[in-house]
């Protein structure tokens, strides 16, 4: 019965494919390259609505074998005979992979309906979901792709761990994040020859970027696996609006905003320097809610933010890792260039930046001997006229910013950073170490301050 | 000035339909983010009987930042100081775009009915609540009458 409705369906499709192919004879025809186990690759123009059989018609006599003992392989699937290319969501210059088997009988065994790997990498129930809802035209990944320079859509392929060779079949479907991320989680078979690992071995994930022509094998683009299509329909935590595209945070509770308040919400942390230098994720913010074990591990989506926001972005947390490896920042104006030094060593020179030589401990130009904590490093000796001493103090250029910074600032009791007090209480978190400080003593923030002049 | 946000107009209209009890938030005629708070005095508290002004405002990237809450009614409370500034965690380091105006309101209500002089904002009335509860409830009394009542 089903043979008999193959048929029919094969006979209805030719019908409709000579008649569509005639109307618009090969115009929207794929540049596909197919890649061939013995080493070859071809470039073949593939009309999309030819299905695997046809395209193993043309292969076959290339790799001098007949089309039955051809296999073609596209991310991580062996294609079946009926299906149609268009469905395959092939971009132009895409590859396929087309094996000739060495042994029939293997083919037999392995005979089996293969679905297509569709973007379906969610949770369990999410699969289920996206069964039924059918929504196949809609990607589920996203991507950030450095060619574009933006998040894209993006497209899961599938290659071998070992020999990085496309023509690899996954024995199983990736159901989770998980599988997708760690390595050695889904098995299958590399089809090339001269793999050193053989026929089993690991799959190994990455992604394109759908929205460009693949600029070859190295063209690959980061999954920004927080970003996932709103089919639940949950609004933002933040704006209440439910929007098509969800930053999905990692806490328990998997807290939902939309991208713009993800923007705004990081724009504002960074500015605050509230993000946290963490060892294995690094510079990073965890949930706007503030649940545990939500930090973002995969940095690469602070590019969502803007160009000038992702280098401010990149600023701080360079200088965080400085600071934190025991380095200080240059304090000349305008150069901030980070130092990893010697801590046996006060004096040090800003060699990779501005030359300036100053003071581990105070932050001011290199002097011998004691810091001056406030005044009085003005030396006038070396003065040729003869000046009123008052006057010429008045008449120093920096010296006015010099007294600007030290009346209307503070520096932090920890890392020495100019503070300045706006409004507000007296204590002050340090913007650039996170000091809990007190304006009035000082020194840390206590109970003591807060009982006897926190506002002063 | 941007248009307001959906977030804000949708919290407006539930406090307007579904007002928490004891408290009415009005959005200024002006200025949609700017709210005129009453607060009436929690029952069994030494604030019971009056009727307490605020002003609430909603910055500009709120929800991310926190509302700005100060009480315009003097108040005889240890954490809440002679300018109306009220020392509620929840207002700072605690706050989350998850809450709301509701809940912060809520959370002050709380605080007249629950005062924490552990954790001061007004020292000399923390350290009266702490060595003289009785005194320091008789004058919390008195300024809710001489304050909040009747005006």
């Amino acid at each position: 019965m089903a043979d008999i409705f193959n048929f029919i369906f094969g006979v209805v499709r030719n019908i409709f494919r000579m008649f569509s192919s005639s109307r618009n004879p090969l115009n929207n025809s794929l540049n596909i390259f197919i890649k061939c186990n013995t080493g070859n690759t071809l470039t073949v123009g593939l009309d999309p609505k030819w299905d695997i059989k046809d395209v193993k018609n043309i292969i076959a006599p290339k790799l001098g074998a007949n089309p039955d003992e051809v296999k073609i392989i596209f991310a991580g699937k062996e294609l079946d005979d009926s299906i149609i290319i268009e469905d395959c969501d092939l971009g132009e210059q895409s590859t396929l992979h087309a094996v000739k088997l060495k042994d029939l009988s293997i083919r037999a065994t392995k005979q089996k309906k293969c679905s297509l790997l569709r973007e379906t990498v969610e949770d369990e129930d999410e699969i289920t979901l996206l069964q039924e809802k059918n929504n196949r035209d809609k990607s589920h990944f996203y991507v950030y792709c450095s060619v574009c320079a933006a998040m894209k859509i993006g497209k899961l392929r599938i290659r071998c761990s070992k020999c990085k060779s496309g023509a690899f079949t996954v024995d199983t479907d990736p159901k989770s994040w998980n599988d997708v991320l760690k390595p050695n989680k889904i098995s299958g078979h590399c089809e090339q020859n001269d793999c050193p690992d053989g026929v089993f071995g690991w799959a190994q994930f990455y992604f394109r970027c759908a929205e460009h022509i693949c600029q070859g094998e190295n063209d690959i683009a980061v999954p920004l696996y927080l970003l996932k299509n709103n089919l639940r329909k949950i609004p933002c935590l933040a704006c209440t609006e439910i929007k098509d595209i969800v930053f999905v945070f990692t806490c328990r509770e998997a807290h939902v905003t939309c991208l713009e308040c993800f923007r705004v919400y990081a724009v504002l942390r960074l500015r605050e320097r509230q993000f946290v230098l963490d060892d294995s994720f690094g510079y990073t913010i965890s949930c706007p809610v503030g649940c545990e074990n939500s930090l973002i591990d995969e940095c690469h989506h602070f590019k969502l933010l803007t160009k000038e926001q992702y280098e401010m972005y990149q600023k701080f947390a360079t200088e965080e890792y400085i600071l934190k490896a025991g380095g200080v920042l240059c304090p000349q104006p305008g150069c901030g260039e980070g130092i990893i030094v010697d801590l046996k060593c006060d004096k040090i020179v800003c060699v990779n930046g501005c030359g300036y030589v100053f003071c581990r401990k105070c932050l001011q130009g290199y002097h011998i001997g004691e810091c001056n904590s406030v005044d009085n490093n003005i030396s006038i000796d070396n003065i040729q006229h003869v000046t009123d001493p008052a006057k010429a103090l008045q008449a120093r250029w920096d010296e006015a910013t010099n007294v600007a910074i030290r009346v209307t600032t503070k520096p932090c009791p920890k890392c020495r950073t100019a503070t300045e007090r706006s409004g507000g209480c007296m204590h002050m978190i340090c913007t650039r170490c996170s000091f809990h400080w007190c304006w009035v003593c000082q020194i840390e923030w206590s109970r003591d301050c807060m009982g006897t002049h926190w506002f002063g | 000035m941007a248009a307001l946000p959906r977030r804000i107009i949708k919290e407006t209209q539930r406090l307007m339909a579904e007002p928490v009890p004891g408290i009415s938030a009005v959005p200024d005629e002006s200025n949609a983010r700017y709210f005129h708070v009453i607060v009436t005095g929690p029952e069994d508290s030494p604030f019971e009987g009056g009727l307490f002004k605020l002003e609430l405002f909603l910055p500009e990237d709120y929800p991310m930042s926190a509302p700005k809450v100060r009480f315009i009614t003097k108040i005889y409370h240890p954490n809440i100081d002679k300018l109306g500034r009220i020392c509620l965690d929840i207002l700072k380091d605690k706050w989350s775009p998850a809450l709301q105006i509701r809940t912060v309101l809520l959370s002050i209500q709380a605080l007249l009915s629950a005062p924490n002089p552990d954790d001061p904002l007004a020292n000399d009335v923390a350290e009266l609540w702490k060595i003289n509860e009785i005194e320091a409830i008789r004058n919390a009394k008195e300024w809710t009458r001489k304050y909040a009542m009747d005006n």
